[in-house]
Order: C-alpha cells, then structure tokens, then sequence
C-alpha cells in the first residue's frame, strides 16, 4: 500500500510541477488568447538565472530566485513589447508562429551560454535527509517546491480576483472592445500578462532545476507538456491548471508505475498525457474549468 | 538602390576572402571528415568530443608530427540528425577524406551501408555492438556497450554476497541503448549466475520514485544502466532521497547502480551531486580525478588550446582525443611504409593495428588493437567508482570474460 | 482577354473562366515552358557535387510536403504541428514493406512508384483520422489535435521493435530502366524523380484551387458561417484538406525514404513538423508559388548558416559557442522578421517583382 501512497506523492509533486508550469501558459491566453509556444524556453531562462545568480555571483538562492521572477518579469514583457505589440489583431497562426520563432531565437541565445549544452546542479541548501511517514517518502526540495507553487497560485488567484489590474486583465479576456471603451489600456494588460507569465515561468524553473538538475533539453521539454494539462484544465482557468496538473502528474505516476514493465510497455507516462489530449479535443475541448465558449464548426 | 549597393559589397568582399585562401604547397594535406552533435540531443558529450578531436589534430600539425604534412579535419554539426549526418557524409566524400569519424548510434546504423559502398574506414563514438554486424570498415574506438554491461554485471556476480544477485537494466529507449541488453541476457544464459529482473527503458520521466519502489519490492539490488547521464541523475537523486543508495558495495535492501561509458563522467556528478556517491562506472578512458601519464598528457592538451576546466576534465575529451590519435596513428603508420595516403591503404593500416603493433594511446587504460576479427579498439575496460564527488578507479583493467563466451 | 495575346498590360477579363487561367499571356507560358525546360536539362551542364544535389533533392521533398501543408495551413486556415508525422507515416509505409517483404524485394525496388502512390493514400488516411475532430474544433484546439497526434506517432515508433524503435530502416536501391540507380547517379536519378513529381502535383495543386473544392478551401477559411451558408459543409471540407495535405505528405515522406535509402525517426519529429511551419510561412501562406520559395530559403539559410558558423569559428574565442547558436538564432529571427515585416511571405516579392516587369518601363 505504501507503494500506491508513494505514487500519490510523486503524483502530486510532479502535478503541481506541471501546474506552476501550466500557469504562466494559462495566464498569457486568459488575458490575450495566444498560445505561447516558447514558454518552455522562458522556464529554461528562469531556472539558468537563478543559478547563474546563486552560483557564479554568490547571491544566496532565496534572493537569486526572487531576483530571477524580477528579471523575467522583465524579460517577457519586453518580448511581448517588441514581437507581439506588433501583431495585435493579426490572424491567429502569425501570432503562434512568433512564439515559435521566439522559441528558436532563445534557442539560440541560450546556446550562446554554456547553459545550452552542459549540465549543472543547484548546490544543496536544503537538508538532504527525506521526510519519510509510513513507508512514503518526500525530499524538502520537492516539499518547497510544492509549498511554492501553491503559494504562487494562491497570489495568482487573488491577484486575478481582487487587484484591479487583475480584473481589468480578465475584462479584456472577456472584451476586448469593450474594456477598451471604458479605458483599460489593452496593451498594458497584454504586456502584464506576459510579465506575469514569466515571473512564473522562473519560479517553476527554478523548482525543476532543484529537482532535476539543470539540463536545458528537460526544461524546455517542459512547455510541450504543458498543452495537454492546459486542455484538461480549461484554456484559461487557473484552478484548471492546478487540478489538472495534478491529475496529469498523477496519470503519469500511475502509469509509469503500474503499465511500464507490464505487457511489454514502457514509457507510457509520455505518451499518455497525449492520448488523453486527443480523446479531451473530441468530447470536452473546453475541459473541466475552462470557459464553454468553443466555437463548433 | 542601396540594397544594390550592399549586396555588391558583399560579393565583392566574399570574392576577396575566397582569393585569401592561400593555394596549397608542397606539403601533403590530408583530409578528414568528424560528423557530430555539438547542437541537439547529447550535445553534451559531443561538444568536449568535437573539442579533442579538433585539439588532437592542432597538436599534430602544430609539432609536424607527420613532417611536412598535416591533418585537415573538417567538423560538422549534425544536430544528432542521421539526415544531417547523410549531407555532412556526402560532402566529405564529395572532398576526398581519407579517414570518417562518425558520432551517434543512429547514424552510424543509418550509414553502415554507405561506409561499406565507399570502402571507408569509420570511427564512431558509438560503441554499439550492432554497428559491427555486416560492416567491415566500423571500428569502435573502445570495448563495445555489450562488453562494458557484461563487464559490470561480471563484477556484480564476483562481489556479490549471498545468494544469486538480482539485477535491473535501465536502458535508453533506442538501439543505443538496447544493445547490450541481449548480450547480457545470452551472458546470463551461457552461465553468469544472476537474475535479471526486470529490462526498463525510461522516458523523459522527471521522477523514477515508482520504478524504485517496484524495483525494491522485487528485491533488486543492482542496477545496470546503459543511458545517457541525465535520466540516470534523476534515478540517482531519487533513490537518494528515498534512502536507497548503497553506502557500500551490494548493501542489503538498498541498490548499488553501476552504468557504462556514457552515463558517468564529471557530468553526472555534477547533475546528481551527492546522490552519485558509490556509482559504479566503466570505461576504457583514463579519467583527471586519477593522477598519471594520461591525465597530465590530456591536461596539458587543453591547457595548450585554451579549453577550460570542464571540457579539459572530460571523459569525452579523452574520448575524442583518442579517436584523433588513432587516426593521426594510422596515417603515420602508412606514412612510414610509404604508401600514398588513401582510405585503402588506412583501412590496411588499421587492420594490422594489433599484436606487436597494437597502439598504446596514453589516454587509454589498454592498447588499441583492430584485425579483421576485432573491430573493437581497447579491450581491457576500467572499473571506477565515485568516492567523495571524484571517480576513482576500483581494481586493474579488465576484459570481461563472457563476451567471447556468447559469440 | 486582350487584343494581344503575348502581353497584357492589365485584366481584360469578361468572364470567371478567364480570371482562373493559369497562364494570362502566351509569353507566362512560353517563360515557364522554358524554365521547367531549363529545369530538367541543367544537370547535363552542369554537375554539382553530391552534397549541393542531397539538398537540392532534399528542397523538392520539403516542397513538395509543403504544397501539403499549404492546403491545410494556407488555403483552408488550419493550424497543424503534426506534418512531419504525416511525413513519416508515407515513409514508414514504405519502411514497413521492407520490414515485411525485405528491402530488396521486387516490390520495393521495381515498383517503386506505386509504393509512393500507396505511401500517398496511408498518409491521407491518416490525415482524415487526424483531421476528424476538426469537424468540431477550430485553430487553437487544431494545433493541439496535431501536436498530440505528432507525439503518439513519435512514441508509436519509438517504442515498437517493428518499426525498429526508431532507429533506420533500410530501403533498397531502385530499379530502372537502365537498370539499379548506382550510388553515383542516385541523387540525380531522384533528382528527377522528384522534380517530376513536384510538377505533377503543382499543376494537380493549381488546378484543384481553380476548381469548386479548391474555392470551398478559401471560402471556409476566410468566413465559415458565410460558406455554411452558401451551402458549403465546413467541417467536411476541413476534413478533406487534411486529407490532401497528408497525401502530398505521405508522397513526400516515401520519396524522402528512397532518397536516404533508410527510414529513421529523426527526420518526422517536432523539430521538422515546425520546420514546415516556417517553410509554409516564409513562402508565403496560401500562395502557391510560396510553397517553392519557402523550403527553398529555410534550407539554403541552413547551409549558409552552418558555413557562416564554420567560418566564424576561426576568428572567434573558441569558448564561445556561436556555431550551435546560430541555426536556430537565424532561424527563429527569419521567422519572426518575415511574420513582422512581410507576412505574406517571399511569395508577395514574386508577385510584386512580376507586376513590375509587367509594368515595364512604367513604374510600378
């Protein structure tokens, strides 16, 4: 039974992993409906940061990890400034092309460093020892990481709730015209929810690059997997993210854990998240949260 | 207009850089082709590669170690793409090499057949097994996977106490990585007295909790990984946090991984820091945490081109300096009997690469030694072992014994 | 139709049929007669080494995979990231014969063609299937149908022994004529092979658009409700684009087969599957002409990159890893300049540089 609780856990772990990544994902669509196919590539930026700040210029890894968000926060408000101001009101593809040229150009920019080809770890700063309860064990880094994304996700929430920029992002989510009219600046919202994305995007880096080590292939890998959390969860709700993070995370433990080895399959985990993307698109493409708001053709 | 106007200048200053390409002397200048990942998937292990191999070829030409001539060693970046790797191929051919280094399993798979077309001598980095099946001119720098797995499981039977030792292959999901898994399996078969449990080839998983615990469930004890260094950190850290690692060799209740060539080296302990404590690890390359000849000769070479720390402490860079030495080798060899520098005459060369004209590379634990039979460089294989964030080797150079058992 | 009928200086047309012609002036034809002329006779003059025709051979795959994508993607305004699965499926099937029947059977190396026709409608079954939840779904979710779709492809093949989990399978030399295409003249015998085919299906693309189903495409994609109207069946007609694409796809992926003489997972990956995307995209989406000039750029920009890198390394501190960042800087900068400044793509400079000689000596 441990075993099955010890599933759980990992399950759970990986989830809200996946959820912190899914966030930044959801929160760019939510406010400006556009898929942002390079957000992989800006968790991979975030994770370097920090670990460029914590290990090369010896800042101790709490103020290096907020001044990481700070400077991603930067960064992809830039990047929404200087590609995506442009192509406002363009056709959807040109849109998710330039996320995917911007995709190649961090790519490039990354390799430019030597992030993009070898392998680094964050020094340890937590004690090593696992919290283990009946036969089920957590390390503190998972733990924090975990804390962390709940943590973020709650300000999210109530940022998205409460704040006034926050309510006027989702009235633009709603209306655009609309918003415009009773003075939202929409291009200020566009430019916020890119900020916040990337903001989020460095604190998920930084929590992968804790738990995995810094390995430029696994982090980008991390914006392909989001699409299907972010289908299951809804498009642009946040909860959605977070429950559906957790479910894939789940799926994926589960899998790994009671079909690899069994009947001759493997690597399950990776496909699965997939499958279920597919079966989601025919039945409930809105997904569990997400707005009915899916045009039919 | 002035779009014109900058474009003229463009050609005009390509024609001017063409024309400064000095026209060729007296001296010979032989051609060599290395095709590899220094973008792409194991970009890691293929940029300190591409490193020694481009080192080993300066030091050559820079000390006239072939006279007068000099080695031309064109690399290429084939983002680990057989398609790449094709083009890169053909182009070479296209320039006349006398000698191909080739890098990934896949396309030295893919391209078997045109090596055999051509008649063309390859080194890869692979050391596949199945890259010597129907091919002639594939050699492998050193012991193939299938030999090293052998080789560590042997250890494990050796050193194992108690009863029959239960072993897990983690392998990566290609033939890459599938290679030895047969061969181990026929070892098994032909007498090595252990179980093999369970064959698993990972993902891209980001946590191996589940597969740990299966594993511990079945009572496994050995893990023998054929991968690359990331997949089997992940496994490390989280066989370390759930207190799984075998402080010891063959500790009870715990796991005690052992991996071959490419999943040890500096960048696993630095991708899995303390975790990697007491991982077992094989190789045919002398390593910098061990003082000798060969660390302070591979040192010095970096040290001479300029490289840093991290690629001058790498297994790959030895890896990739070997391979140049075994070339530059040849050549002097054919050089010295007179013969024109040809890919026949290399091919010759490296055929009779053994026995009193075995190769002794200094950054190789045994002699190189090729003949019809033997496409595989060094046999003898080293065992080391993590102590304290350092390698460290554990007992002489072997040669697994099974491997000749199961032919 | 204007009085003379070598030039015109401006349409004269009175009715539909006229606007739909493919050439408007004897001198378009007699220009184009010459330049696929020029085409197929230059390699007599000319010969090239076998790198420069691998990538010229590998340019007619990529257009011809990208007239596909561009009846999906351009004409019809579906998104899809999964073409370089409907790739692979055409080159799988023809892998598969080989598994089955060996790579030297009759089958493989003397009929050819057909195994490229069959590999053709494998990839359009596929697309169907694929293209199915697009009767409900629209861009977003599309790219999403075909993102999961290129990944179960991607684990389908990695995982099963009989597609050799990846790794290549070989596919015989070809039989002609002339007896077996050698190695020396393999790439130009597929040279023609390809550039045949290329024909073929420009002209098959170019009249299919000038047809009823061709103007259903556009029509849906420009205003679907309007075309409900007007009687046309969006989804279907959705369906039937992916269809298409993967049939150009799967022909594509077949002849990429007997070009490599193997069939490995590398070449129908994510990567490449956004390669097209840029290809498309830098033609010019829904231009035909666009689906030449497109693979036609992104692959010399490759070569030129990747020598530009070369030739950087010997100036630049070695530590700096500048050839790796290239390719992809270049690429992502080519992508973004063209979506920013010219979305329509190298296809809208044709088309203003032919006004232009039009035009002549008038100014544009």
């Amino acid at each position: 039974m441990s075993y099955f609780f010890q599933l759980v856990v990992s399950g759970i772990v990986v989830g809200s992993i996946y959820a912190l990544s899914a966030i930044g994902f959801v929160l760019i669509y939510k406010s400006s409906r556009v898929l942002n196919l390079a957000h992989g590539q800006i968790i991979a930026t975030g994770a370097f940061i920090t670990y460029a700040l914590t290990v090369m210029a010896h800042i101790p890894i709490y103020i290096s990890f907020v001044l990481s968000m700070i400077f991603t926060f930067f960064l992809a408000m830039s990047v929404e400034r200087i590609f995506l101001r442009r192509l406002i009101g363009e056709p959807i593809i040109s849109v998710i092309m330039v996320t995917i040229g911007l995709m190649s150009i961090i790519d490039g920019l990354i390799y430019l460093t030597p992030f993009g080809s070898e392998n680094f770890s964050f020094p340890p700063f937590l004690p090593e020892q696992p919290i283990i309860y009946a036969g089920v064990s957590i390390s503190y880094t998972q733990l924090v990481g975990v804390i962390i994304t709940f943590i973020l996700i709650g300000v999210f929430s109530w940022f998205f709730k409460k704040s006034t920029v926050g309510i006027s992002m989702r009235a633009v989510s709603d209306d655009q015209l609309a918003s415009m009219s009773i003075g939202v600046s929409v291009p200020r919202v566009f430019g916020l929810a890119w900020a916040t994305a990337g903001l989020s995007a460095a604190a998920a880096g930084s929590v992968i690059g804790n738990i995995t080590g810094l390995n430029f292939g696994t982090l980008h890998a991390f914006g392909i997997i989001v699409f299907p959390v972010v289908i299951l969860g809804g498009l642009d709700s946040l909860l959605g993210a977070v429950v559906a993070g957790i479910i894939m995370g789940l799926i994926q433990q589960f899998a790994s854990g009671y079909l690899d080895g069994n009947w001759g399959l493997y690597g399950t985990a990776n496909v699965l998240p997939y499958i279920l993307l597919l079966v989601l698109l025919l039945f409930k493409p809105h997904g569990l949260f997400g707005t009915h708001e899916i045009e039919r053709v | 207009m002035k779009t014109n106007k900058i474009s003229i200048w463009l050609i005009v200053s390509l024609v001017a850089f063409m024309l400064a390409i000095p026209a060729s002397s007296g001296a010979k200048v032989y051609k060599l082709g290395l095709s590899l990942a220094i973008t792409g998937p194991t970009s890691d292990a293929g940029n300190p590669y591409a490193k020694g191999v481009e080192d080993y070829f300066r030091y050559v030409n820079d000390n006239k170690l072939l006279g007068q001539d000099t080695i031309d060693c064109t690399i290429r970046d084939d983002k680990y793409e057989t398609s790449i790797t094709k083009r890169n191929f053909e182009e070479y051919l296209d320039m006349g090499i006398v000698f191909y280094l080739n890098y990934s399993t896949g396309s030295t798979l893919g391209l078997k057949r045109d090596f055999e077309e051509v008649k063309m001598p390859t080194i890869p980095a692979s050391f596949h097994a199945g890259n010597l099946e129907d091919s002639n001119y594939i050699f492998l720098p050193i012991a193939s996977y299938s030999a090293q797995a052998i080789g560590l499981a042997e250890y494990v039977v050796n050193n194992h106490e108690g009863k029959k030792p239960k072993v897990a292959l983690f392998v990566h999901p290609s033939a890459f990585g599938r290679g030895p898994v047969d061969d181990v399996k026929k070892s098994v078969a032909a007498g090595l007295n252990m179980e093999i449990v369970e064959v698993v080839e990972h993902g891209q998983d980001l946590d191996n909790t589940a597969m740990l615990q299966r594993f511990k469930s079945k009572g496994v004890q050995y893990v023998i990984s054929q991968t690359v260094q990331s997949p089997v950190a992940v496994m490390l850290n989280d066989a370390s946090r759930l207190g799984l690692v075998a402080k010891t060799f063959g500790e009870k209740g715990k796991f005690t991984f052992l991996g071959c060539h490419y999943t040890g080296g500096n960048d696993l302990i630095a991708l899995a820091g303390d975790a990697a404590e007491n991982f077992y690890w094989t190789t045919s390359y002398i390593i910098t945490s061990e003082p000798g000849v060969g660390r302070d000769a591979q040192l010095a070479l970096a040290k001479r081109y300029g490289r840093d720390d991290k690629a001058a402490n790498s297994h790959n860079y030895a890896n990739g300096v070997m391979v140049a030495q075994v070339a530059a080798e040849t050549i002097k060899r054919a050089k010295a009997r007179g013969v024109e520098i040809t890919k026949e005459s290399l091919y010759e060369e490296l055929l009779a690469m053994n026995g009193i004209n075995a190769f002794y590379p200094v950054t190789t634990v045994g002699p190189v030694t090729f003949s019809k039979d033997d496409q595989q460089g060094v046999d003898t294989l080293q065992l080391y072992v993590v102590e304290d964030g350092n390698f460290k080797s554990e007992g002489t150079p072997f040669i697994p014994e099974y491997t000749g058992k199961i032919k | 139709m204007s009085a003379n009928r070598w030039l015109a200086t401006g349409n004269y047309f009175t009715t539909y049929q006229e606007e739909q012609r493919i050439f408007f002036t004897a001198i378009d034809r007699l220009l184009f007669a010459f330049f696929l002329a020029a085409l197929f006779l230059w390699p007599f003059f000319v010969e090239l080494d076998s790198k420069y025709m691998l990538v010229i051979d590998n340019i007619l795959v990529a257009v011809i995979a990208v007239l596909g994508l561009n009846m999906v993607t351009g004409f019809a305004g579906l998104i899809s990231v999964g073409h370089a699965a409907f790739v692979g499926v055409g080159a799988y099937t023809v892998a598969c014969c080989a598994r089955i029947i060996g790579d030297q059977h009759v089958l493989i190396t003397h009929a050819w063609p057909l195994m490229i026709l069959v590999s053709g409608f494998m990839g359009a079954i596929f697309g169907l299937v694929v293209g199915l939840p697009a009767l409900r779904l629209k861009h977003l979710y599309l790219v999403m149908a075909t993102l999961s779709f290129q990944m179960i492809f991607e684990w389908t093949i990695g995982f099963m022994d009989f597609f050799n989990q990846g790794q290549t399978i070989y596919v015989g030399r070809v039989v002609w004529f002339t007896g077996e295409v050698g190695r020396n003249e393999h790439y130009l015998f597929w040279y023609y092979a390809l550039l045949t085919v290329v024909v073929i299906c420009g002209f098959a693309v170019r009249n299919l658009l000038r047809t009823r189903y061709g103007r259903c495409l556009v029509a849906v994609r420009d205003n679907d409700r309007a075309a409900d109207a007007m009687g046309m069946h969006p989804g279907f007609t959705k369906v039937y684009a992916f269809g298409l694409a993967g049939f150009l796809a799967g022909i594509a992926g077949s002849m990429h087969a007997y070009l490599y003489r193997g069939v490995g997972m590398e070449s129908f990956t994510l990567h490449e599957s956004i390669q097209y995307l840029a290809m498309t995209i830098v033609g010019g989406l829904g231009a035909l002409t666009g689906s030449f000039f497109g693979p036609a750029a992104i692959k010399i920009l490759d070569l030129q990159v990747e020598s530009l890198a070369e030739w950087a390394l010997n100036y630049l501190p070695s530590t700096m890893n500048l050839a790796t960042a290239l390719r992809p800087l270049s690429f992502g900068l080519v992508i973004v300049l063209f979506l920013m400044f010219e979305p329509r793509g190298i296809a809208n400079w044709w088309r203003i540089l032919r006004s232009y000689v039009k035009l002549w000596p008038f100014r544009y």
